[in-house]
């Protein structure tokens, strides 16, 4: 039984579908990439999976489950985390405060909240910035925080949204690391959002691939490469046809 | 237990503010000892109930960033409950403002779950309207006395009396709203290191945030209320005892929901220390503005004008209280 | 029966009067998301005004509308650049508490200059007079004008919001604040504008009001609830909205009269006893509660 499956997803706002009968599975341990040009509707299925909103029509079961009308919060608790693309925080809660509204989710007690997120920080290299604003911190630095807030709400599906955007490739390699560490040794399930091809074509098991809200292909990342809807989705008719003239 | 260690622990405020809230409270615990004139101490009494009126307000109104000026109904509440089981039935006091806080929790259960499903202007225009309504209700409402009110009369019993809470002199009022407030402060810095006081300062941080993480944003929202709701009611209780003459038009009005919106926000809502600020400046002003203006011939209303005006001026030059401006100064001396 | 067709009429006609009231608010609303709790006091000031000049002068109160209305635009656009601009920079509590800071002084300064007392209109082409229509119903002249003259107002402000140039940049910064400054619009002075209006148009609304609704400092307050509650039945920010919200509001207030119809003619005890003209203004707080629990976006708004 795979961890989460999504059967016939549709999203509609107003007239334009967002995401227009989508299927898929994630198993238990995998390393998932979901991809697909600007505009392709990855936001939106991560919104519908993560209970931001109701689908329009179809089905999401998560651990046997089906968790199709339930929110956010609700989501949550029964292990489905993910980090948002843009984060807009007031400025109120510093670091290690942030990752500590997590660790509430399993405990009542400040005590051990503060020392799991302190395990947290530590773990995903954060520790010297605990005490900072997030809204103070470099955008990579900001990315893991959002990674290390999911995080501390110990989740079984773990959906990394854009995590790469406006890094440079040093900082690639870092948040790389981070994610393998999170997906081997912490053994949590990830499904990741990327436009950067070098992060996701390396670091997934498998790829989805998103077109004006369709699946058009579905398989291992090289083949997926190759494949020439995909292919035609990111660079355009002509080129292929171009291409093939060749 | 942890909660009693959290609600002692101040040790994130830098040693100076420690150093001065200590002295604040001894000030406070010997004041009464000093000779002083009866209105210095009824002022005092005012301060040490609307440092906590904004004590409670502002864990809904400040870490729960939403609004609520209707506060009063809650006053209300308490105050007749403590009144007509003391007039009826003889209750005394320490059985009767318990009552009155679960009537008043109730009521706030009732009206907050709705009410929590707006936001901003929207709840805040709700909350008033929710608050005059039960004004309304009580000006016609006959079992309490209706717009005369009720009155408690202290010759009927042997002061001083500590079971009703009836006393001819001020300093055991000062006492009990002393020990009140003390342990409402140690509540609030317990509050803010809690696992709700997280939530919500996650919630006002971003809502949909605070959801992914498993926050259920709708109760939190409740149960804060509820808790600002127990505060206003218990201190509505001893309002009526101290004053021993309720209506609805001075307990249930909305200039007094405004006031004490007013202590968080003149002081730096949001904040441990700001409803006591707030009211710290405000009572004292109000109370003397009130004596030396407010009685002199043809000069009726000048206190609040100038009330309304410091209102106008913190709100939009300095909205985030006097807290704030000492927050801002250290962190510009950080950088 | 001619207790019911008495409360109809009446709720009509004042229901006008009401939409005109709440007009200036959803204006300002609409365009800056600003909730203006001092709005019943501009009302105030209207009343004041069109009460002390038709004393003072002798005339007509009804000639003293553009008084009021020039006085209605100078003090809107005099809060708006003298303070409200500050705040909208602030959070909202700031916004709102700044608001009631408004309604505090001039309420006090009302209280200080004209003193506690009810004060009313006691001459005036059509104040007492009255038509008999019919059926048992008296319409009271004054208030007929007063409705038609509220009628007109709307028309006027509706054809200046949708016919004027202004009156479209002035709707296109509602919409789109940010599209409207780079088309050029002034979105400063828009904001000023908007006040300017929304303060005419309810100053006006209280030098019409106090034909037959006496004033004092007070009076403020339970208007500004009344404006709110048309306006979240209209929707924040609809002009047509607020006409239609402003009848279905002053259907509200005559329910005492409904009430009674009810009691008396079908005869029922206990009805009669309950102190309904107690509850005149309760029903308005409880249908703003209402309103905004089952449809946030009133009738016709787009603003949520």
């Amino acid at each position: 039984m795979a961890l989460l499956e999504v059967h016939n997803l549709v999203k509609a706002f107003g007239g334009l579908k967002a995401n227009d009968d989508v299927s898929f599975a994630v198993e238990t341990g995998e390393l998932l990439g979901l991809i697909g040009p600007n505009g392709a509707g990855k936001t939106t299925l991560f919104n519908c999976v993560a209970g931001m909103f109701p689908p329009t029509s179809g089905r999401i079961v998560f651990a046997g489950e089906d968790v199709t009308a339930l929110g956010s919060h609700e989501m949550a608790r029964r292990g489905l985390a993910r980090t948002f693309q843009v984060y807009v925080a007031g400025g109120d809660l510093n670091v290690l405060e942030n990752v500590m509204v997590g660790c509430f989710m399993h405990t009542r007690s400040q005590s051990q909240a503060r020392t799991r997120a302190e395990g947290i920080l530590e773990d995903l290299g954060l520790r010297d910035l605990k005490l900072n604003l997030v809204n103070e911190l470099p955008v990579a630095a900001q990315k893991r925080v959002t990674m290390a807030t999911a995080l501390a709400t110990s989740p079984r599906l773990l959906l990394l949204d854009e995590v790469a955007a406006g890094l440079n490739p040093s900082e690639i390699e870092d948040i790389m690391a981070g994610i393998r560490h999170i997906h081997s040794e912490l053994g949590i399930t990830v499904m990741l959002i990327e436009h950067v091809m070098e992060l996701v074509m390396n670091i997934s098991e498998r790829v989805i691939v998103l077109d004006y809200g369709r699946k058009i292909a579905e398989g291992l990342p090289q083949n997926v490469a190759r494949d020439p809807q995909v292919i035609k989705a990111y660079l355009g008719e002509r080129y292929v046809r171009e291409r093939k003239a060749l | 237990m942890e909660a009693i260690k959290n609600a002692l622990d101040f040790s994130d405020f830098p040693k100076i503010d420690r150093m001065l809230a200590l002295a604040v409270f001894s000030f406070l615990l010997a004041f009464p000892l000093f000779p002083l004139s009866a209105f210095a101490m009824a002022t005092m009494i005012q301060f040490l109930m609307f440092s906590l009126y904004g004590m409670g307000w502002n864990t809904i109104g400040g870490y729960g960033g939403q609004v609520d000026l209707g506060k009063a109904q809650y006053v209300g509440i308490g105050a007749y409950t403590t009144t007509v089981c003391l007039l009826r039935w003889d209750i005394p006091f320490w059985v009767s403002m318990p009552i009155g806080a679960c009537l008043s929790i109730g009521w706030s259960f009732i009206i907050g779950y709705p009410l929590f499903k707006l936001k901003g202007h929207y709840f805040a225009i709700a909350t008033i309207a929710t608050s005059l309504v039960l004004k309304d209700l009580f000006e016609v409402w006959k079992f309490v006395g209706a717009a005369r009110g009720l009155g408690i009369l202290p010759f009927k019993y042997q002061v001083p009396d500590f079971t009703r809470l009836i006393f001819k002199e001020d300093i055991y009022y000062y006492y009990v709203i002393f020990v009140f407030f003390s342990i409402g402060l140690l509540y609030m810095n317990w509050f803010r290191q809690s696992r709700l006081g997280f939530q919500l300062r996650a919630i006002k941080d971003n809502e949909e945030v605070a959801r992914s993480l498993g926050i259920n944003v709708h109760w939190a929202k409740i149960k804060t209320y509820a808790i600002a709701t127990a505060f206003v009611s218990v201190v509505g209780s001893f309002h009526a005892v101290y004053v021993k003459n309720i209506e609805p038009e001075d307990t249930m009005s909305l200039d007094l929901s405004i006031l004490i919106a007013l202590m968080a926000m003149l002081g730096g809502a949001g904040s441990l220390w700001g409803p006591i600020i707030g009211a710290g400046v405000l009572i004292p002003l109000k109370s003397y503005l009130k004596e030396w203006l407010g009685a002199a011939a043809g000069l009726v209303g000048i206190d609040l004008i100038i009330y309304g005006l410091i209102i106008m001026i913190i709100s939009a030059f300095e909205p985030r209280g006097l807290w704030g401006i000492v927050e801002k100064a250290r962190r510009r001396r950080r950088i | 029966m001619d207790i019911l067709f008495g409360a109809v009429a009446s709720g009509i006609l004042l229901g006008m009067v009401l939409a005109l009231v709440a007009l200036g608010l959803t204006i300002i609303f609409g365009l800056m998301d600003i909730v203006n709790f001092a709005h019943g006091e501009f009302l105030m000031v209207g009343m004041y005004t069109g009460l002390l000049t038709a004393q003072a002068t002798g005339m007509d109160p009804l000639f003293t509308l553009p008084l009021a209305g020039a006085i209605g635009f100078l003090l809107g656009v005099a809060c708006y650049g003298g303070f409200v601009k500050y705040l909208l920079r602030g959070p909202m509590i700031a916004q709102l508490l700044g608001t009631f800071g408004l309604m505090l002084l001039l309420r006090n300064l009302a209280l200080l200059f004209f003193g506690s007392e009810d004060r009313a209109l006691h001459h005036g082409l059509l104040v007492g007079k009255s038509f008999d229509v019919g059926m048992g119903i008296i319409l009271s002249a004054t208030k007929l004008a007063v409705a038609a003259l509220s009628v007109l107002a709307f028309c006027g402000v509706w054809l200046l919001m949708n016919r004027t140039k202004t009156g479209k940049a002035l709707t296109a910064t509602a919409l789109n604040r940010q599209g409207a400054r780079y088309m050029g619009i002034p979105t400063e002075r828009m904001n000023a504008l908007a006040w300017g209006i929304g303060g005419s148009t309810v100053t006006v609304a209280g030098a019409l009001l106090v034909n037959f609704w006496s004033v004092n400092p007070y009076v403020g307050l339970i208007f500004t609830m009344i404006a709110f509650t048309v306006v979240a039945l209209g929707g924040f920010g609809s002009v047509p909205g607020a006409f239609f919200a402003g009848l279905v509001v002053g259907f509200i207030m005559e329910i005492p009269g409904f009430w009674d119809f009810f009691a008396i003619t079908f005869d029922i005890g206990w009805m009669a006893d309950v102190p309904m003209t107690s509850f005149k203004y309760t029903w308005i707080y409880v249908a703003y509660f209402v309103i905004m629990l089952i449809s946030p976006r009133g009738l016709f708004g787009w603003k949520q």
